[in-house]
């Protein structure tokens, strides 16, 4: 504390100012190694890139307090983070940019304070948010994107979002994803060049949906402390408090379905119901430490250092870490898929006329040599144009069909068609002549 | 960061977009949302309502078995798939309190593919007709509502009397059932 | 009804605050691991720029390790700022393990934390080690005769040790344990751990089966669909047997037992099938095998110690030693007394359950009387507590022992331990097989040279730690580590192809090091530290299964390996 006064301010360091700071960064970015690309450049150049490149951190929790450290030290200057949630008492174990007092504030907000002020010269933005609120140009200004998150939904999310954003006429669009993850003492950390490798969605049978039980067996023959707390919380909730919006951060919440499948678990002699199990169950909490967390998060920061700075080959493309049973790494590259729903069906450009109407434009489809279409559906962001199916939707949407294209689309804007010839619907972005 | 670019020539295709677009994108739940819906065979005995046709992840499901014990009603169940399908099953709740095995009075549906078997492979169309399929057979053993499945494991005639008069929005026991017969 | 807020009782078992903040790592290692932690003392040796060790013990402080001490004679100089996080502007010029003790006792109030400003080898000669539970030692110490010392105290003391290397983008990891470091803990995975005895049924398990499925073909749809799959499938075994003379094979008879067993299932029911009966055909590979005693366990029955057990002997030897009396009785290991979920009702499932743990409870009761027997004989006054053994008893599959071996801090020193040549020569060549990239191993042969190289400059200029950075980027620096690499390349004497290529690429590496610096990237340092945080909570709480015994990790490829030595 007794620093930041005096630098929360200052203007960044500049070029050919003292770097003996970085002395030891900069011994693999001053020369090039035995391993490193031969064409690379090393030296001032590079100096330059890593200072003036804008890098976004998804996340400010596990993962992203330490990716915030690793890249502050690994000399990049411009960092953003967003991160939507606040500081919980239990993120304390290991989300080390916080302290107690901290509580209920922003994980974005706070983490980028104490970045900005441990290390010297290096400007971290905040937001607040969710990823969702920010748009492509939110988006498109950075060179590259770290993401620490623990959702699927997210990671989704922002995997669709830059794949699409990828211009072939513009290498500026395309930004590098590095994606970490944990639980317990297992990890992954992987690098996704949008439209180039793997994506996400082509990774996302990796994850192993979590395993359910039968709603019937929680309503009739539990047998285990699980199926009693799941009873209280997806029947017993819903049956006593309807209209109360469960919430699993309260504690009088928690407190309710635990004494509920206590109860359940004792009417049918089942042992193991605890307020800890509880919460696990009704918040899926899984396991993390510290420990995951930095490794996971430093496999991260170290890619994205050798991918903006070419100092050494970066990673191809997966790697998967185990500590459980002494330690266990499994490197690979991860094969991407030609009918990935999002890397594989990329949206191409459409010449309409805009006086088409949509029925005319439905016509024309059918006659394109690499469609075939039959009966297609075509729908744009939150508007179905023209749906062949189900019928209560045709009929609804029967009148767009003698509207012009252009009163029912934008010029550049994105249509999707759908078709029982195709196993994922086309993307056109409409260009009107 | 130029290394990764002309990886990227290499393997241009021509076909790409040209500029990017700054409008909204469909996202892949849509897109694969879209795809089930166009292909949806349904038989006479089904209609779905969409309350805004430009929402295709919210709707209802209406079915009128046309044989078995629940000929004459119409049921209804709400669909909502959210921005994570196909991953996450799509959720149904039926929208009336009826009297069936493997629907609670809360309208919960005891289906494998809505929860412990959904697989992302899986459709709506398999989820409908899983729901269709409980009208024609309903499963007395693994209940939801344990008194119905009970009634119809020990007497199936009386089960069919039971489903007749809480269709019509009568009693059985102590327990008054919504009128599904239109 | 009263409204709901009102029928909620107060929190009864909420969690403490203690419990609350740790949380997500009590899922792990619980109440007991957490308690081993809070009681350790940790020390740092540090060395070099010693960002890795700080590293490391950011991921102790965190979960809450009771105490740390940091020995560094450093003062904290403009280059710390840029790759040690635990270091502010206001550090310059003061003690380095004094800031970084004070910037890491702020991630955590309950810890303690020392500091010493002394250099590796004043510390050593003037304390006494054994007030620590675990010593992390950070190359290069810059002698190899401390490094050296501090591996045989830790040694005579049986106290863990872990030595590391963090230059440039590589890092080792070396774990020396004491000879014998037993787990009972080792968290396998839950599917493995299914032991049902369906072959070797106990007596009350039988009678209860044949109760329960004695009318199975007369049971209603409901019924027959209900009946637990492991009751089918000891019913089932019954029957095969009454058709084939008394007798199954597991070898031979189980793909017609399953279809046997297939074959009872009803199919004129609503869903066309039987869940327990699937369950049932799913279960019977694993489910119908012989229980044997793992070899892990038996090379334990084995040790001197388990067959001699003394008077000082530890717990865990006396409790081997019950369990191998246990075994001699009945050729069987204690009951572990947990049942997988399956398809029944509730009631039967339960009692199903009850049967297995009264049965685990029973063969817990024999090895505690035969651990009190011994305790008697040997005359312990203190008993094992009951909780100890019964938590052996569950686990005996699963025990582990390692043998801990002393570092190797200079082979062409002291040699590769029981390592042969041959063993050397294939850790050297031998690619990876999945990626078709070269070993690992030659990374720890470079880092020998580096320690080697170091050692060489340092002895020329013995001063500081600084000193070895200026140094190890002096021009002769490389040769030094090449002379090195060549001897041991020309100790392992082998005129294959593969070992020049091996060479060539260790040279490599050792170009790679010299580029580096040679100096820590923060990156690979707090990986590495990351890695040495599990190790240590693994040793530390005895849960999981600790690194045995070499980590070498490269940054490069973001790949790892280990190697016993």
């Amino acid at each position: 504390m007794e620093t930041d006064s005096m630098n929360s301010t200052t203007i960044p360091e500049r070029m050919n100012i003292d770097r003996t700071r970085w002395s030891y960064l900069d011994c693999v970015l001053k020369k090039g190694g035995p391993f490193t690309d031969p064409e690379a450049v090393f030296g001032d150049g590079v100096i330059s890139r890593i200072e003036s490149a804008k890098i976004l951190v998804i996340g400010a929790g596990g993962l992203g307090c330490e990716i915030l450290k690793n890249l502050a030290l690994s000399g990049f200057k411009d960092i953003h983070v967003i991160d939507m949630d606040t500081i919980d008492v239990s993120n304390l174990n290991r989300q080390f940019l916080f302290r107690e007092s901290d509580v209920g504030k922003s994980k974005a907000e706070c983490a980028a304070a104490f970045v900005e002020r441990r290390v010297k010269g290096v400007k971290i933005t905040p937001y607040n948010c969710k990823i969702q609120d920010k748009d492509e140009s939110f988006y498109s200004q950075f060179s590259l994107v770290v993401s620490g998150l623990d959702s699927i939904e997210a990671r989704r999310w922002i995997n669709a979002m830059l794949v699409d954003m990828v211009d072939a006429e513009d290498p500026e669009s395309l930004k590098p994803i590095i994606d970490g993850g944990t639980e317990g003492f297992k990890g992954q950390a992987r690098v996704i060049l949008p439209t180039i490798s793997a994506c996400y969605e082509c990774q996302l049978d990796m994850h192993v949906p979590r395993q359910a039980v039968p709603l019937c067996t929680l309503a009739t023959i539990p047998r285990q402390p699980q199926h009693c707390i799941e009873w209280a919380h997806i029947i017993a909730w819903e049956e006593h408090r309807k209209g109360t919006v469960l919430d699993t951060d309260d504690p009088e919440h928690v407190t309710w379905l635990y004494q509920k499948a206590l109860t359940r678990a004792e009417e049918f002699n089942i042992i193991g119901v605890t307020y800890s199990l509880t919460q696990g169950v009704v918040k899926n909490i899984i396991p993390a430490i510290a420990s995951t967390n930095a490794i996971i998060a430093a496999s991260c920061s170290n890619e994205a250092l050798k991918i903006m700075t070419g100092c050494n080959p970066f990673m191809d493309n997966y790697m998967q870490y185990s500590g459980d049973s002494g330690i266990y790494t499994y490197t690979f590259n991860f094969a991407k898929k030609d009918d990935c729903p999002v890397c594989g069906n990329l949206a191409r450009d459409m010449q309409v006329n805009p006086k088409l109407t949509l029925e005319d434009f439905i016509a024309s489809l059918s006659e394109r040599a690499e469609s075939q279409l039959k009966k297609p559906s075509i729908r744009k962001a939150g508007k179905s144009l023209y749906m062949q199916f189900p019928a209560s939707l045709e009929e609804q949407t029967r009148p767009n069909l003698m509207k012009k294209m252009s009163e029912l689309v934008e010029d550049g804007e994105e249509i999707a068609v759908a078709d029982a010839a195709l196993s994922i619907p086309f993307r056109y972005i409409i260009r009107y002549s | 960061m130029l290394k990764i670019w002309s990886m990227k020539q290499q393997q241009q295709q021509a076909t790409k977009a040209e500029g990017g677009t700054k409008k909204k994108k469909v996202t892949a739940a849509q897109l694969r949302a879209q795809k089930d819906l166009s292909e949806l065979a349904l038989s006479s005995t089904m209609r779905t309502e969409f309350a805004d046709p430009d929402d295709i992840l919210n709707f209802i499901l209406w079915i009128e078995p046309d044989e078995g014990m629940y000929k004459h009603g119409k049921f209804g169940f709400t669909f909502n798939i959210n921005e994570n399908f196909p991953h996450d099953p799509p959720k149904v709740k039926c929208r009336h309190k009826i009297y069936h095995p493997n629907i609670d009075l809360e309208g919960n549906v005891c289906l494998n593919i809505l929860r412990e078997d959904w697989k992302p492979i899986l459709n709506l169309s398999s989820v409908i007709f899983g729901l269709q399929f409980l009208f024609l057979e309903p499963n007395a053993s693994d209940p939801l509502n344990k008194e119905a499945a009970e009634d119809l494991r020990t007497n199936r005639e009386a089960f069919k009397r039971n489903v007749k008069n809480s269709m019509v929005g009568g009693y059985v026991k102590s327990e008054k059932f919504d009128n599904v017969i239109p | 009804m009263a409204p709901p807020i009102a029928t909620t009782p107060p929190v009864l078992q909420g969690p403490s605050a203690k419990e609350k903040k740790y949380d997500r790592q009590l899922r792990l290692w619980g109440a007991n691991g957490q308690q081993a932690l809070e009681s350790s003392h940790i020390l740092l040796l540090n060395s070099g720029a010693g960002v890795v060790g700080v590293e490391t013990l950011k991921n102790l402080v965190l979960p809450g390790t009771g105490t740390f001490t940091i020995v560094d004679e450093a003062v904290v100089c403009e280059e710390d700022l840029g790759v040690n996080f635990f270091l502010e502007q206001s550090s310059l010029g003061k003690s380095r393990g004094e800031e970084c003790c004070r910037l890491l006792l702020e991630l955590n109030p309950e810890v303690k934390g020392f500091h010493i400003q002394k250099t590796i080898a004043d510390f050593v000669k003037r304390s006494d080690l054994s007030q620590y539970t675990l010593i992390i030692l950070v190359a290069p110490v810059g002698s190899l005769d401390v490094a050296s010392e501090v591996s045989q105290i830790a040694w005579d003391l049986r106290q863990p040790l872990i030595y590391v290397h963090s230059v440039g983008f590589y890092s080792h990891t070396s774990v020396q344990l004491p000879p014998s470091f037993p787990i009972v803990d080792t968290h396998p995975d839950p599917p493995s751990t299914q032991d049902l005895r369906l072959l070797q049924p106990w007596s009350e398990l039988l009678a209860y089966a044949k109760t329960q499925t004695a009318d199975l073909e007369a049971f209603s749809d409901h019924d027959h669909g209900h009946v637990p799959w492991i009751l089918l499938l000891l019913h089932y075994l019954e029957k095969w047997k009454e058709s084939h003379n008394g007798e199954f094979s597991v070898r031979d008879d189980k793909k017609a037992f399953r279809e046997f067993v297939g074959s009872h299932a009803r199919t004129d029911n609503a869903e066309g099938g039987e869940e327990n009966y699937d369950e049932a055909l799913t279960a019977a590979n694993r489910a119908l095998t012989l229980p044997t005693i793992p070899s892990d366990l038996k090379s334990l029955l084995l040790e001197e110690e388990c067959q001699i057990p003394r008077n000082s002997s530890a717990n865990f030897w006396l409790i081997v030693n019950a369990i191998s009396t246990f075994i001699k009785k009945h050729s069987l290991l204690p009951l572990p007394g947990t049942v997988p979920d399956m398809k029944s009702q509730s009631k039967d499932y339960i009692a199903l359950q009850s049967l297995y743990r009264q049965k685990s409870q029973q063969d817990i009761s024999e090895v505690t009387s035969n651990v009190r027997a011994l305790e008697h004989a040997l005359n312990r006054h203190i008993p094992i507590p009951d909780a100890e053994i019964s938590a052996f008893c569950k686990n005996a599959a699963f025990v582990k022992l390692i043998h801990g071996r002393k570092l190797i801090i200079n082979p062409l020193k002291h040699g590769w331990n029981d390592n042969s040549i041959t063993t050397i020569i294939e850790h050297t060549t031998t690619m990876n097989f999945v990626s078709g990239k070269p070993s690992l191993f030659p990374i720890l042969i470079a880092l020998y040279g580096f320690d080697s190289a170091i050692a060489a400059a340092a002895s020329v200029r013995p001063e500081s730690n600084n000193l070895l950075a200026a140094a190890s980027a002096s021009p002769g620096f490389f040769t030094l580590m090449e002379t090195y690499i060549r001897d041991v390349f020309g100790k392992l004497d082998s005129t294959s192809e593969d070992l020049d290529e091996a060479l060539q690429h260790t040279l490599n590496i050792a170009r790679e090091i010299q580029r580096s610096g040679p100096g820590e990237l923060h990156n690979i340092s707090s990986l590495t530290g990351g890695m040495i945080a599990q190790e240590v909570i693994k040793i530390i709480t005895k849960q999981y299964v600790p690194v045995d015994n070499c980590l070498v990790f490269d940054g490069i490829e973001s790949a790892s390996a280990v190697y016993r030595l």
